[in-house]
């Protein structure tokens, strides 16, 4: 037994590439799940003093402690209605521009897809606080409309430019055919060119809902007090709650975030996401 | 005329899908950035142009130093990112075991976990009195690794781990993207010439990858040279990141000063925007050709 635990002996049992494997596998698994596995029995620990290494008793004693806050099933609720509407209004908006910039050669192509680069090239904090300045003057701080922008401000470029890259993919000559059958251009629109470039455009829906529901510092800025939203609260919670307390919160938070990524796991894929970080 | 009709209609056309975006565009992104810049020369009393605020960055000790601190732990987050990034990807692109796919259903998540709970989590298992300090405590008490202090928050350290952590799955799906568009004939051709691994590397694989390299580079840099909710929460006090001094700058009042952290973080990224730039379009002269 205790030769077979020797790093020597298992190198050979497992055979040098596999060997090599499980180290990739273990080191990856450490450092990017890790963390994130630790939350769960944190979460459920009703008691947990250093130095234990596990927690003593479990329950969900924290769970009805942040629960109980006040402002925290406001802060859900508001949380999933901004992703919600930021979303669909960034489809809205977005979704025409891209086809646009896909389907068009114009001039100043390139730099209009530049110009949703640059939302991404200047600092946020700084984005924040000018538009905040600007929100002060137009009467669109603390309302829902400001906090909304705020929202679309970080996903604006994925949302043009995976799009953008979506309808790019989708055959010329499919559309050109089903104009030659007699289909106008919004029945070729629905029928042959969105259901080919759908894939994209809901991992783009995604990219913008999750961007929402992870927003912190914007909302923080030019919604605050009037509206708190799961990230916001989860600023307080870091500074001032117990431990545990947190990571009942931070479960909260990244659980849809698993359920939307696994429901859409046949659309996710490197690839497709690489394209939204791609001017084309 | 009926040409030029279709012309005027396709025109219109663009215009109408376009403006929208470009409406909210200018609003929320070209606006506030040129009210920045703006800003950025304005003296704070009088509001008559003046160069101060920039040369205060740049004369100010404390200021100096936080310039110099952010670009070296950027740039090393970048490096360290790339490099690791770049491991993973050729181990997912070439690898058929069964770990590999494993790896590759996996890798994404992080991309998809709000900073702020991420950042949390570290916290919780980099911290002196967290998961790996617990660990140790579980060592006999005579090794001296018994109650190990990792003293890895509150300092560059922390900062440039929490970076990797979200940079290294985003980069490596950039790069396994452009891994993924290299066929395996050509490198197998490559072999059956009697290539080495090496040299395939070299001479085929990171040529064919380089701007795609250069383009996860990029990102990395722009999303890291201005970040502020990690060095925020687990960075010191001193030195700081440009992007906390900024809010710092904001919150006592210095909006004028505030803005030149703005500008200057923004012609950091600019000018990783113009690498950026460049290497897609000798990319698109390259398939020009």
């Amino acid at each position: 037994m205790v030769q077979a635990m020797k790093p020597k002996n298992m190198v050979r049992a497992l055979g040098k590439k596999r060997a090599g494997g499980v180290i990739v596998l273990l080191v990856f698994m450490l450092f990017f799940y890790g963390p994130l596995l630790y939350m769960l029995p944190l979460a459920f620990a009703n008691k947990y003093e250093y130095p234990a290494l596990v927690p003593t008793s479990y329950g969900f004693q924290w769970w009805k402690y942040v629960l109980d806050q006040p402002t925290v099933v406001e802060a859900i609720v508001n949380s999933f209605l901004f992703a919600i509407c930021s979303t669909v209004l960034a489809l809205i908006i977005c979704i025409p521009a891209a086809y646009a910039l896909a389907r068009f050669r114009f001039r100043g192509r390139k730099f209009i897809m530049l110009l949703f680069l640059i939302g991404n090239a200047f600092p946020k904090i700084g984005m924040y606080t000018s538009i905040g300045i600007i929100y002060y003057k137009i009467g669109l701080m603390g309302t829902f409309l400001g906090v909304l922008l705020i929202h679309m401000l970080g996903t604006m470029m994925q949302m043009i430019w995976l799009p953008a890259g979506a309808f790019r993919s989708v055959p010329r000559h499919q559309e050109e055919a089903a104009r030659d059958a007699g289909a106008g251009p919004v029945r070729t629109f629905f029928h042959v060119t969105l259901p080919i470039a759908w894939p994209g455009i809901a991992v783009a829906a995604m990219y913008a809902f999750i961007g929402s529901l992870g927003e912190s510092v914007g909302t923080l800025m030019v919604g605050l007090p009037k509206y708190r939203t799961m990230m916001t609260e989860m600023y307080g919670v870091i500074l001032d709650f117990p431990a545990t307390a947190g990571a009942v919160f931070a479960l909260i938070i990244i659980i849809p975030n698993i359920v939307l990524l696994f429901l859409m796991r046949n659309y996710i894929g490197g690839d497709t996401l690489a394209k939204g970080f791609k001017m084309g | 005329m009926v040409k030029n009709k279709s012309k005027w209609k396709s025109a219109m056309l663009i215009v109408g899908f376009l403006a929208p975006a470009l409406i909210v565009a200018l609003g929320i992104v070209i606006y506030p950035i040129i009210n920045t810049i703006i800003k950025s020369f304005q003296d704070p009393s009088t509001g008559a142009f003046t160069l101060e605020n920039y040369s205060y960055l740049f004369t100010n000790k404390l200021a100096r130093a936080h310039i110099w601190y952010t670009i070296w732990v950027t740039v090393l987050t970048v490096v360290l990112a790339i490099f690791f990034s770049y491991l993973l990807a050729l181990y997912l692109r070439f690898s058929n075991s069964r770990i590999a796919s494993v790896i590759r259903s996996l890798y994404l998540l992080p991309r998809f976990v709000p900073v702020l709970v991420a950042v949390y989590a570290l916290k919780m298992v980099l911290s002196d009195s967290g998961l790996i300090n617990r660990l140790s405590m579980l060592l006999p008490e005579s090794w001296a690794l018994h109650n190990f202090k990792p003293g890895l928050l509150y300092n560059a350290k922390g900062i440039i781990l929490a970076n990797l952590w979200f940079n290294i799955p985003f980069a490596t799906m950039i790069i396994s993207a452009a891994l993924s568009g290299i066929s395996s004939s050509i490198v197998e051709s490559a072999q059956d010439v009697g290539a080495g691994k090496i040299r395939i590397f070299f001479k085929m694989i990171l040529p064919l990858s380089i701007s795609d390299v250069m383009i996860a580079a990029t990102f990395v840099f722009m999303s890291n040279v201005s970040s502020f909710t990690t060095p925020y929460l687990i960075g010191a006090n001193h030195p700081m990141m440009l992007g906390v001094y900024l809010r710092k700058q904001f919150s006592s009042r210095k909006y004028e000063l505030a803005a030149a952290v703005s500008c200057l973080i923004f012609l950091f990224s600019s000018i990783s925007a113009i690498v950026y730039i460049y290497t897609n379009l000798k990319e698109k002269a390259w398939e020009r050709d």
